[in-house]
């Protein structure tokens, strides 16, 4: 019997200027929570989401950022030749959030 | 007092121990021996009274790597340490992998084993009969799990089962051989009830405690009726398996019919942010449930984390390439974030409940896994050394037992084996060991396990 996840994870983000806090995640799925860093339309950095809600990331490069929570949406145990999961990825569980440096 | 007399009892390390067994001798006056145990096996103490303390064990199925959890050497060459790195805990100098940083804060509650061993066979099912039943296998003298031994010997509280798995039994997980998780000689009386489904889907129902198809209930009553009275009939000639039979259909007709054991189930009662705390997740929502049947009465609930090790995402982190390639990419997206969340939502509710101080909580596995990585950059089975841990009761939180080499190849100090937690967990459920002997095979009385529990964590 393979765990079956259902439902959507969902969190709201808060965006004061740099720092983006989140929600507690409902229908959370407890699989790993990270966030997904963007730059003018270009994924720069995936970070962790640790305990703590609120998150800021240090890179002041000059540009668009957007900021999205994401969560590993677990659907086999495939993997790649890697040895990493084939078929499971991280799905976006928020609305990003955007700034301007 | 009457000595029974001194009984030399072989352990399993080949040592003994003396044992005496006294028997008041007022309240026993002309009863022999036998027959005293025959009472007590028959229930003459009152189980409803019997005051112990209640188990919920987790059940790793599959093993997590000691090296990539909760025994980390972040200082051995990089073919041992592995990926992952150590943070710190609540307890000072204590270190567990960074994907546990929840666990990392409620060290404090928690008593790790790290030392753990044992020298038999490397397959699933020897580790989960040597950390379910404390015995070794022998085909012809099977043993029972831990929660047929506590219903045996204390029934149930009230309506539903003294002892229950979730969400389903352990089915395959290499060899045909048991999985240490039945009642064995001490009857069917004293199986567990197994859920057999998953409380984390949204259909979710308990198969068994459904009246058959197109059968109302009271039409399943009136059945119960009937058989009453053919039983009635044959009560005439008694036996011991006509007594085990109507304990059995005794406790299956409660459970069919009881609205409050229905209810028990019904993880609907529960607040969704409570269940999202837990993890909207197998493992996570039988945790919750888990905790639900031990505040309704059952005594004994054993979490299997996992039915299988084949085809799913596991601890057996053998990276075959085939239906056993778990790899670190299992334990970082989905495994320990998952474990994580799950016991340190079931210790905080426990604690928030007041339930803690009477609920021992075990989180027990198979073996360790090999110190060097294997070619496939996974790690294989390894019963030379691992950690599990205890909390809850009695037992003396932030502390650690034993250690391992620089490698986490073997013990490096105060060894323990299998039989030795079993102990620790009946102790911890206030089971005196010294005095409390099981009706065990032919009904001869023996010690409920041959071995001491591990003193220094009740210390």
């Amino acid at each position: 019997m393979d765990q079956k996840l259902e439902g959507t994870p969902k969190a709201t983000l808060r965006l004061a200027e740099r720092a983006v806090t989140r929600s507690e995640v409902s229908n959370d799925w407890g699989t790993r929570l990270q966030w997904s860093i963007s730059r003018d339309g270009k994924q720069i950095a995936i970070v962790g989401a640790g305990l703590d809600l609120t998150f800021e990331h240090p890179d002041t490069t000059p540009g668009k950022y957007e900021i999205v929570l994401q969560q590993f949406h677990y659907v086999n145990y495939k993997k790649d030749k890697e040895g990493q999961f084939a078929e499971s990825k991280y799905i976006n569980v928020s609305e990003p959030v955007a700034y301007t440096i | 007092m009457l000595h029974i007399g001194n009984q030399y009892l072989p352990l399993c390390s080949g040592g003994t121990r003396r044992s005496f067994l006294q028997v008041g001798a007022a309240a026993m006056a002309g009863l022999s021996l036998p027959n005293w145990l025959t009472l007590q096996a028959a229930g003459a103490i009152d189980e409803k009274k019997a005051k112990i303390r209640n188990c919920i064990t987790l059940f790793l199925v599959g093993s997590p790597g000691h090296l990539d959890t909760w025994d980390m050497k972040p200082d051995a060459p990089e073919d041992i340490r592995g990926k992952f790195k150590p943070i710190s805990t609540s307890v000072p100098g204590v270190q567990i992998c960074e994907h546990f940083p929840r666990m990392a804060r409620v060290m404090d509650k928690v008593a790790l084993i790290r030392s753990l061993h044992y020298s038999t066979g490397a397959s699933h099912e020897n580790g989960q009969r040597w950390m379910m039943t404390g015995h070794d296998f022998n085909a012809a003298n099977k043993q029972p799990h831990m929660g047929s031994v506590i219903s045996r010997l204390y029934g149930s509280k009230g309506d539903l089962p003294a002892s229950i798995l979730l969400p389903t039994a352990i089915g395959n997980t290499g060899t045909t051989t048991p999985h240490g998780q039945e009642s064995a000689y001490l009857g069917s009386a004293h199986q567990p009830f197994i859920l057999g489904s998953d409380p984390a889907l949204a259909n979710f129902k308990v198969a068994d405690l459904e009246a058959p198809g197109g059968q109302s209930e009271l039409r399943v009553e009136a059945r119960r009726k009937l058989l009453q009275e053919i039983d009635d009939v044959q009560r005439q000639v008694e036996t011991s398996s006509t007594l085990e039979r109507d304990t059995a259909y005794a406790r299956a007709f409660n459970l069919l019919t009881s609205p409050q054991t229905k209810k028990a189930f019904d993880l609907n009662e529960e607040s969704p942010k409570l269940r999202d705390r837990y993890g909207r997740n197998t493992f996570g929502q039988s945790c919750l449930m888990a905790r639900r049947l031990i505040e309704r009465g059952t005594r004994f609930v054993t979490v299997n984390q996992f039915d299988t090790v084949f085809g799913i995402s596991c601890w057996d982190m053998h990276a075959d390439g085939g239906s056993l390639n778990n790899t670190y990419a299992d334990y970082e997206h989905v495994l320990c974030p998952q474990f994580d969340l799950a016991f340190t939502a079931l210790l905080e509710d426990l604690q928030q409940r007041g339930m803690l101080e009477e609920t021992v909580i075990a989180v027990i596995s198979e073996f360790g896994r090999t110190p060097k990585i294997n070619a496939k950059g996974g790690r294989d089975h390894y019963p030379s050394a691992w950690t599990n841990f205890l909390a809850g009761g009695p037992i003396g939180g932030g502390r650690v037992i034993g250690s391992t080499d620089k490698i986490g190849a073997a013990p490096h100090d105060r060894p323990v084996e299998p039989p030795q937690v079993v102990a620790s967990i009946y102790q911890a459920m206030g089971i005196d060991l010294e005095t409390t002997m099981l009706p065990g095979p032919g009904n001869r009385p023996i010690r409920l396990i041959d071995a001491e529990p591990i003193r220094e964590l009740f210390s």
